[in-house]
């Protein structure tokens, strides 16, 4: 019994001083930059049609008749013949160095190409050409968090390449969930002192256009808009306008200074919509020359697509890297009096990224969460009618085109049979990795 | 004296299986050391912190002979940033002493759930592995109600998904919680 008594006692000691630490590690993902410097000839030259390639870091989509344009983050645009959605066939890659965007009118794709605009002929989708290019017109922007500034003096761009890094810190097992306000904001601050970032990967392809005929189609992410005879390309904080009324030749026509923090543009009936990092802005443009600003609509600091149906615009705010914020939401916002925009609902969401409006019918991408479709009718009661939910896959931007539904993810592009939005089937997916037929 | 210890002397032969709870409360011990500024790329200088919580915990099981106890434990932890509820399987074991006050051995396992626990926006907080091995003290009659008082060694997981900070791409906290608990009881 004393035997048993003094083991117990040993073994109550020994429990007692050994290792009673929390011991936790964070495991993080981080980019890591290398700076890069690329001369504007090098830029230039490197601009031409290869053989179709697999889909590596899908950016931004664009729709043009059976054409689709999947924007390849920096590095150029797969064309994609989509005459049936159930088999897309990829046509052939277009390498234009530093490409985040893009929108076609007519037979012309316009694309940026770091301070470059370029126009493309592309009535032979297999072969595009340059027909011209409009010089050093955008002075910074972003690709997956690495930033590019042109640098004058040396007519060169000044850019950072990123790669992944993971690295793994000891904690003290309650970090505060207390967000990234100190480290967001200076670095939003300094990238805005550096008028920094125009496209990210945050952001995907252009929207419906007003008026010119043969205009393509993007989506909610786009900074690139055609409306009349402009194209809008919005920068981190400037609006420009191009005369596109000779699509070959397009020309620097304006600039308007909207605020840092410009991410996305919507042009709807005779306004613009703005999203920004405070909020949606939202502009006349009943004189396409010159659009005039009515009113802000702001909220928290956040990355926030918006697209419009009648009087209802749909804001979609998260989280996430470069954006900041703790709010992940979709908002309605009556619009009937543009000059004051009013919050009509905020619904709780996971993580938003771009959407989708073909009325009544809602298209929310969730990032890795997936895919959501909604029953937007009543605006009240906009969560309660979640039509469907596609899980396990990465939902990043859509185009919704009445019968089909197209959807980019990090995972790769799918396509939907959208005819009955109840009931939505899948036609197609080129996977990221596998080369496209 | 004599008439209250004689009976249960008398009782050993004669056991009969019978319902078990074992009712805790206690502290968890446990300190931690880490670079505060290791979120920014690290001071160089560690840190060393005391931690102690709270922590809840029921058993509800059967006596199943007169040294053996077995039954499923449910409890709650509030860690300070995590709210766990651990469920699981656990045993109690006599191991020596008089009928009246006995060392006993305990040993629970099981799951830490984060049922009650509300995440910050951005933040997701997942339970894990729960073990929990201990010595404790049991006075009181071995067929009535007894008082309990338990020293324990608690290992509890946790994974924390956290909104990754502007130049990353994702972030994740593996934590692991090691305490010395302390708990009194009741245990009929």
């Amino acid at each position: 019994m004393e035997t048993m008594l003094r083991t117990a006692g040993i073994l109550l000691i020994a429990l007692s001083v050994w290792s009673c630490n929390d011991n936790c590690t964070e495991t993080r993902v981080r980019r890591n930059m290398t700076p890069v410097t690329i001369s504007l000839l090098e830029v230039r030259k490197d601009l031409r049609t290869e053989a179709p390639r697999a889909l590596e870091h899908p950016g931004k989509i664009y729709v043009r008749d059976k054409y689709l344009f999947i924007n390849e983050v920096a590095e150029g645009l797969h064309i994609i013949d989509n005459s049936d959605p159930a088999n897309p066939r990829s046509v052939a890659f277009v390498k234009i160095p530093g490409n985040g965007d893009m929108a076609v009118r007519g037979n012309i794709l316009y694309a940026d190409s770091y301070s470059d605009l370029v126009a493309l002929d592309i009535t032979d989708p297999k072969n595009p050409k340059e027909v011209s290019r409009v010089e050093e017109v955008f002075r910074s922007g972003q690709f997956d968090g690495g930033t590019w500034n042109y640098n004058p003096s040396i007519r060169a761009i000044n850019a950072q390449k990123v790669t992944f890094v993971t690295e793994t810190i000891q904690t003290n097992c309650e970090d505060n969930p207390t967000p990234n306000w100190g480290w967001g904001w200076n670095s939003v601050f300094a990238m805005a002192d550096a008028s920094f970032f125009r496209s990210a990967n945050t952001s995907s392809a252009a929207p419906t256009s007003g008026g010119g005929g043969g205009d393509g189609q993007g989506g909610s992410m786009a900074r690139f808009a055609l409306y009349d005879k402009y194209l809008y390309t919005v920068g981190q904080n400037e609006l420009n306008l191009f005369d596109v009324s000779t699509p070959t030749k397009p020309a620097f026509f304006s600039t308007v200074q909207l605020g840092w923090g410009i991410e996305t543009i919507f042009p709807y009936k005779d306004k613009l919509f703005i999203g920004s990092t405070t909020g949606m802005h939202i502009y006349d443009n009943s004189n396409p020359a010159k659009p005039e600003r009515l009113s802000i609509f702001q909220h928290g600091r956040a990355c926030d697509p918006v697209v419009v149906h009648d009087d209802v615009a749909y804001v979609t705010i998260r989280t996430g890297t470069f954006c900041g914020g703790t709010q992940n939401q979709l908002d309605l916002v009556d619009i009937r009096d543009l000059n004051r925009p009013q919050l009509i609902k905020s619904y709780q969401m996971q993580n938003p990224h771009g959407l989708g409006i073909d009325f009544p019918t809602l298209y929310l991408c969730e990032g890795e969460h997936g895919l959501k479709v909604f029953d937007a009718k009543d605006p009240f009661n906009v969560d309660s009618h979640l039509l469907s939910h596609f899980q396990k896959m990465d939902a990043y931007d859509v185009i919704p085109l009445g019968k089909t539904l197209m959807m980019i993810g990090k995972d790769g592009l799918y396509q939907f049979d959208a005819s009955d939005s109840k009931n939505l089937r899948q036609l197609s997916k080129i996977p990221v990795g596998s080369p496209a037929i | 004296m004599l008439t209250t210890t004689l009976p249960t002397w008398a009782q050993e032969t004669a056991f009969k299986k019978h319902y078990l709870n074992q009712t805790e409360v206690g502290i968890m011990l446990g300190r931690v050391k880490a670079d505060p500024y290791a979120q920014q790329g690290g001071s160089g200088q560690e840190i060393i912190q005391n931690r102690t919580n709270l922590t809840l915990q029921m058993l509800n099981g059967i006596q199943y002979s007169s040294r053996l106890g077995v039954g499923i434990i449910t409890g709650i932890d509030w860690y300070n940033s995590a709210l766990i509820n651990p469920i699981g399987a656990g045993l109690r074991y006599d191991l020596a002493g008089k009928k009246t006050t006995r060392l006993y051995a305990s040993a629970d396992a099981g799951y830490g759930f984060t049922w009650f626990h509300d995440d910050a926006e951005g933040y997701d907080t997942k339970g894990g592995l729960m073990l929990n091995p201990g010595l404790g003290l049991r006075i009181g009659k071995p067929e009535g109600a007894a008082f309990t008082l338990a020293f324990s060694y608690k290992h509890q997981e946790a994974t924390v998904e956290k909104p990754p900070l502007w130049d990353q791409s994702s972030r994740t906290e593996d934590r692991n919680y090691n305490r010395f608990l302390v708990r009194l009881g009741v245990a009929f």
